[in-house]
């Protein structure tokens, strides 16, 4: 560990997500910041990259307002399908909040027609906060388990507190063991009531609830180890962008979440001689804040992309930005 | 048996004052000097930390996040962590204190209920001072020694009793002539006042 600080101390770290690359125990990668910074360029990309030194790729978006369709002019569903160009990247998008729809949806169908108490319970499992993002997520990773992929990377909404169960697992675990508890014992009184076609179906519950909480608990546990998972924060160099960076990181840091990357996105570098006063003082801001950036970020990496005059979508344009990631930008020379 | 005679109305005396005073005042009080005898090793670490973290807020306050995030950042970081630090070690004052005044409780309801109720039942038998023959009749002789003094005495239980009873009013007299004095008071400040103008 001291040594790796004298090696910070002595020069900063390197200014690409190469680190992620060769780290092949990394199984979980998040990319989040705030909306409209280049998260979902900036997770294709990582993607892209990743593709070439690992042997398959998943990229799912869990933004309900889906970009990986738009960043690669393809249509993905809710089914994991291969990118055209690529032989082992593979997407997907998923609504977290539709999930949890569909499975109350599927379990309303199958308790309200003969018992009006069954639905009670799930009423009060539901109500525990967070246990929607948490379930979304258990399900996602349950699909995703079956899958045999190397490396997954999420696309997260920028609503920022995708990750917010796992601040409260215990809690979690604790109404969950609660709610097994009361049922156990209030169940054989329900049954009496219900009648012989109730008891299945409050037993089948508490299997899906415990089943759950195991679930959860195994996605915190490896959330949580800095070996399988790690976040990449995405920001643009602008106080706002950047005072909720710094919000995440230390969220992050109180979730146990390993996080040291930073990607800085649509910075301007103006060509020596130009005359654009906006890109001149625009230049001058960013520059401030990447200072800031570097004075306060010094074990991360940080990675700085410039702010380019085309749209990135399609593959291969994708292919080309992606190489940013790995090789510095060189900057034009400035006035 | 005298001393036993003064040894209920201190008694009592001391128990109405303790209720008039209030059991929160007395264990705040109780409180400070256990602290002021025993100081409590996390006490100094507290108070360091709430001035530490009122310093840093200040800092924040004075630090522009525009212009100098970095700084900002850094002190906004070493704040939060202080302020954990600052509540756990709260928490567990809070909970010596918790315990502290249960325990300040079971002493005041020991020394007042508790040796009250000591008394009354071992000198339970034990005249507290013998009524003249003949003063009054045999049935309120007999409600004098109840429950089980001898005929003819005063018993404890209603020594005690009529104590309690002289000493709430004599107490609520106070509090009445109190106030009557503070009203009186506060009518004499404006006339003064008023009287000081003239003069001038």
């Amino acid at each position: 560990m001291s040594v790796a600080q004298v090696d910070a101390d002595l020069d900063p770290l390197e200014p690409t997500l190469q680190p992620i690359l060769e780290q092949t125990s990394l199984r979980w990668i998040f990319v989040g910041g705030k909306g409209g910074v280049g998260k979902t360029t900036t997770s294709c990309s990582l993607a892209i990259q990743l593709s070439k030194v690992r042997e398959s790729v998943l990229l799912i978006s869990t933004d309900p307002a889906h970009n990986l369709s738009d960043a690669f002019n393809q249509k993905f569903g809710k089914e994991a399908r291969k990118v055209d160009g690529f032989d082992n990247l593979s997407a997907m998008e998923i609504d977290p909040s539709g999930s949890i729809q569909e499975l109350l949806e599927s379990a309303d169908g199958a308790g309200a027609a003969g018992n009006p108490l069954g639905g009670v319970m799930q009423d009060i499992a539901f109500s525990i906060p967070g246990v929607d993002e948490a379930m979304s997520f258990a399900e996602v990773l349950k699909q995703v388990k079956s899958l045999s992929y190397s490396v997954i990377i999420f696309d997260t909404a920028p609503t920022g507190h995708t990750l917010r169960f796992l601040q409260f697992p215990t809690v979690l675990e604790k109404a969950l063991g609660k709610i097994s508890q009361l049922s156990g014992r209030f169940g054989p009184m329900l049954n009496g009531i219900l009648g012989a076609q109730g008891a299945p179906q409050m037993e089948e519950m508490m299997q899906k609830m415990e089943s759950m909480r195991e679930v959860i608990g195994e996605v915190s546990k490896q959330f949580k180890d800095a070996e399988l998972t790690t976040f990449v924060c995405v920001c643009i160099a602008e106080f706002l962008s950047l005072y909720e960076t710094e919000r995440m990181i230390q969220e992050l840091n109180s979730y146990h979440i390993d996080t040291h990357s930073i990607v800085v996105n649509q910075l301007l570098f103006p060509t020596q001689g130009s005359t654009c006063d906006y890109c001149n003082a625009r230049r001058k801001m960013q520059k401030k804040y990447l200072e800031q950036i570097e004075e306060l970020y010094e074990d991360f990496n940080v990675v700085k992309i410039p702010m380019l005059t085309e749209e990135v979508r399609g593959g291969e344009k994708l292919r080309n930005f992606s190489e940013m990631l790995v090789k510095p930008f060189e900057p034009p020379a400035e006035n | 048996m005298v001393s036993l005679l003064l040894v209920v109305v201190i008694l009592t005396i001391v128990t109405n004052l303790i209720s008039t005073v209030g059991a929160p005042a007395i264990n705040n009080l109780l409180w400070n000097l256990y602290t002021r005898l025993i100081p409590s090793p996390v006490m100094p670490k507290a108070k360091a930390l709430r001035s530490e973290v009122l310093q840093l807020r200040k800092e924040l306050a004075g630090t522009s996040s525009q212009d100098e995030f970095a700084k900002w950042a850094k002190i906004r970081r070493t704040l939060d962590k202080k302020v954990v630090e600052l509540e756990a070690v709260n928490a567990t004052l809070q909970t010596s204190r918790a315990s502290f005044e249960s325990r300040a409780g079971m002493f005041r309801w020991v020394i007042t209920v508790g040796i009250r109720m000591f008394l009354q039942f071992w000198f339970s038998r034990h005249p507290m001072f013998w009524l003249p023959q003949g003063w009054v009749p045999s049935v309120i002789e007999w409600g004098l020694c109840f429950p089980r003094a001898p005929m003819g005495s005063v018993s404890i239980n209603v020594w005690s009793f009529a104590v309690g009873q002289v000493v709430a009013l004599v107490l609520a007299a106070g509090a009445w002539a109190w106030q009557i004095v503070g009203e009186v008071r506060g009518k004499m400040a404006p006339m003064k006042a008023q009287g000081g103008k003239k003069e001038l």
